[in-house]
């Protein structure tokens, strides 16, 4: 079932724009590029403040008990104003993986922290293009982690992390603190994010959950975080949108605006209906969240919203001409993005085989 | 959903469960043409007694009074039947209600549509001609005074149904001395008048014609048949278009659907190997699926918008434009799959079912009603506010543009 956004929820979609429209800037997060190790404080500040980190934490933890389609919603505003801070994700990622585990220890030692900003989360769940590797490299045994964990987000800064690993022959979901852990950090094209490889040698770990239980929790976890960013991607894909069609009217050529040309006008329709209908399966996707559909619902939010922001990014560039490629135009600012999210939750390989196996089970 | 709409959705599933061994795909099957269309008729009648036509008219023009919602429930329930609806889609959709609209005589066309919603009457809309495909403005049909009323003369083209209409909506140019919106005037006429030929088009794909070309020779008409202000035609066509803005889409773009299809891939092979398995057959069922899921989830939140009394977004636009053209593809990977065993053709069959037929029929949806790239046009132009395409025409008396 699709929905319509009641009044609180519209609520914070405007709020959330009009708060990073006032507070980004774009000279801040081009410097981000340059160096490693740093992010974007202002946005995560304004996170803190705005309440989002609490957004998706139980009442009982000191939440707001809302959940994804409230994410999602600040995600969009997040990824239009090209936010250069991860944590809306993997934090909620992580708080997805607590409320799993079932461990009211953890749970309170850990959930009051995350909503309240003091702590961030990473999810080390992939390794190279495997977003869930049937045999992942990383073992858990009495009490402890051994192995590695290859560019993970945020993985520079958290304080904590949900590693994908084996326990006996079976996969296991593990909650592991970085203090204890090497960290190396990863210099991308996109150096926001904070990338990191993570390497765990005999680190104390709490197991989550385990075996099948564990298979499914992480396939939802992956699932969930995929449906923020895709919310994100959407919010990335319709700003360029937006700064594709400015720029049409704009700019003249040959004695009219380029817009007037068909070749340009038509390429710019033509994103609009890539937007609408990722916005459609997105919004659709999150209130499917707990429903038996969800991850066919999630796959195809993620697919469309992938497509979306790839082909936003490469086609406004193009319309921009020489300006679009200049440092300072921040259309690259976009154009990383549009590919580190593309990666972050899985690859479009991996979700395209996901919802046919999904299309399948349906069809046999 | 509320329970209302909840329960007229059973209620709409049940009645047509009841009816679909008499009228639907199984009992139309190999049908001759005339049969086709005689158990059209007889359907239209059956749904008319049901309570099931004119869904959201007026009682008073033998209408339920309910919802535009309840109609496109009703639509949604109905195209998984493939019942016989389609002579009465331009006709119910379109043509009566801008009658219903504008006629200045109230009764008859009350009377017209009651007819046309129990099946016993049919009409056409006569748009396009030779000349004036996209540009509906450019045509040159020509309506001239003649004593108390007027004389048509001229041709139309992809005229749905007109071979089957009683009836016709038109549109023609009775001024070429201003600029071309200006002096065009809108008409009913009677497709059995004389001086009125209808010529059907065999078209590149399979199945009974359904577009004709139609010509006028010197065909009477009275000034109580006109139904826009004279020079005030062109409006009025617009306000016809607008009048069917809520219909059931189709995200499968009129084609087979995605099960349809994964159906296929599991009984090909590609290589040796299971289609199903082929990365590329796999990324195409993906990418489909998105696109439709999309779409159909533009559509329920438009149903939902209405539900609660709100316009829905200009997001629907979309539909036509981008499954069409998703179906075309998928059509040609289905045709690749069964290779040569492809390239055998089963004239009637449905392009619900059949790949070669969906294949086929499918440049036709790409045209009709709107090409892509009028659509493009209009999405660029209306919802984003890019400028207009450069019309030299513009301003121009119709007689001074060169032809």
């Amino acid at each position: 079932m699709s929905i319509l956004y009641d009044d609180e929820q519209q609520a914070i979609a405007s709020e959330s724009r009009r708060v990073l429209d006032a507070r980004m800037d774009k000279t801040r997060l081009l410097g981000l590029l340059e160096r490693t190790g740093a992010f974007d404080k202002p946005f995560w500040d304004t996170a803190v403040e705005q309440g989002w980190t609490a957004l998706a934490v139980p009442e009982a933890q000191g939440g707001l008990g809302l959940g994804l389609i409230e994410l999602g919603l600040v995600a969009q505003a997040a990824g239009a104003a090209t936010a250069g801070a991860p944590f809306l994700t993997t934090n909620y990622g992580a708080i997805c993986a607590l409320l799993a585990s079932g461990n009211a220890d953890l749970q309170g030692q850990w959930l009051p922290k995350l909503a309240s900003g003091e702590a961030v989360a990473a999810i080390a769940f992939a390794e190279g293009n495997a977003p869930l590797p049937p045999e992942p490299r990383s073992v858990f045994a009495g009490g402890h982690l051994s192995g590695e964990k290859p560019g993970v987000t945020a993985g520079l800064i958290a304080d904590l992390a949900v590693v994908w690993c084996h326990h006996e022959d079976k996969p296991a979901l593990v909650l592991v603190e970085l203090a204890d852990a090497r960290r190396e950090t990863v210099d991308s094209f996109d150096n926001g994010r904070l990338f990191a490889d993570l390497a765990f040698a005999r680190t104390p770990a709490t197991l989550l959950v385990e075996g099948d239980a564990a298979q499914a929790a992480a396939l939802d976890i992956l699932a969930r975080m995929a449906v923020v960013t895709a919310h994100e991607q959407i919010g990335g894909a319709e700003a360029l949108l937006f700064i594709a069609r400015d720029y049409a009217n704009e700019r003249k050529a040959f004695g009219q605006p380029i817009g007037a040309f068909q070749s340009v006008k038509h390429r710019i329709a033509e994103l609009y209906g890539l937007v609408e209908i990722a916005r459609a399966n997105a919004i659709h996707a999150a209130a499917q969240e707990g429903q038996p559909g969800f991850l066919k619902a999630a796959a195809a939010a993620r697919l469309s919203a992938t497509e979306a922001y790839d082909t936003a990014a490469r086609d406004t560039v193009q319309i921009h001409g020489g300006a679009g490629v200049t440092w300072d135009s921040g259309l690259h600012l976009h154009m990383r993005r549009a590919r580190s999210l593309a990666i972050e939750q899985g690859n479009m390989l991996f979700w395209e085989d996901l919802l046919v196996d999904q299309l399948m089970g349906e069809a046999a | 959903m509320s329970e209302d709409l909840d329960s007229y959705r059973l209620k709409a599933r049940a009645w047509l469960q009841s009816v679909a061994p008499t009228f639907g795909k199984a009992a139309l099957k190999g049908v001759p043409e005339e049969e086709h269309l005689a158990m059209g008729r007889r359907y239209q009648r059956a749904k008319f007694e049901a309570g099931f036509a004119g869904i959201h008219w007026d009682p008073e023009l033998g209408g339920q009074g309910l919802t535009p919602l309840h109609k496109v429930i009703f639509e949604q329930e109905e195209m998984g039947f493939g019942m016989p609806i389609g002579y009465f889609g331009v006709s119910l959709g379109i043509s009566v209600p801008v009658v219903l609209r504008f006629a200045q005589d109230r009764e008859w066309a009350r009377e017209r549509a009651v007819a046309a919603l129990r099946g016993d009457e049919i009409w056409c809309q006569l748009f396009s001609e030779p000349s004036g495909g996209s540009d509906l403005a450019g045509l040159r049909t020509k309506v001239e005074p003649d004593g108390n009323g007027w004389k048509l003369n001229g041709q139309k083209l992809w005229t749905t149904f007109a071979q089957h209409s009683h009836y016709g909506v038109i549109i023609a140019r009775n001024d070429p001395t201003v600029a071309k919106h200006k002096g065009l005037t809108f008409f009913w006429l009677d497709m059995k008048a004389p001086g009125v030929t209808v010529r059907p088009i065999k078209l590149a794909a399979a199945g009974s014609p359904h577009v004709n070309e139609v010509f006028f020779d010197d065909v009477k008409l009275t000034d109580g048949q006109r139904l826009s202000p004279v020079g005030g035609g062109f409006g009025t066509a617009m306000a016809t278009l607008m009048i069917e803005r809520y219909s059931a889409s189709d995200p499968t773009g009129f084609g087979p659907t995605t099960a349809t299809f994964v159906d296929l891939a599991r009984e090909a092979e590609v290589n040796g190997r299971p289609a199903i398995e082929d990365g590329r057959v796999r990324s195409a069922i993906a990418r489909s699926y998105a696109m439709r899921s999309g779409l159909e989830a533009i559509t329920t939140r438009a149903m939902k918008m209405m539900a609660a009394g709100m316009e829905p977004g200009p997001e629907g636009a979309l539909n036509k434009l981008v499954s069409v053209r998703s179906r075309q593809k998928l059509s040609e990977l289905a045709i690749d799959l069964m290779g040569n065993l492809g390239l055998a053709w089963h004239p009637g069959a449905s392009s619900k079912d059949d790949w070669v037929e969906s294949w086929l029929a499918a440049p036709t949806g790409r045209i009709a009603g709107g090409a892509d790239e009028m659509l493009l046009n209009t999405i660029a132009e209306r919802i984003l506010g890019l400028p207009q395409d450069h019309r030299p025409d513009k301003g121009v008396p119709f007689n001074q543009i060169p032809a």
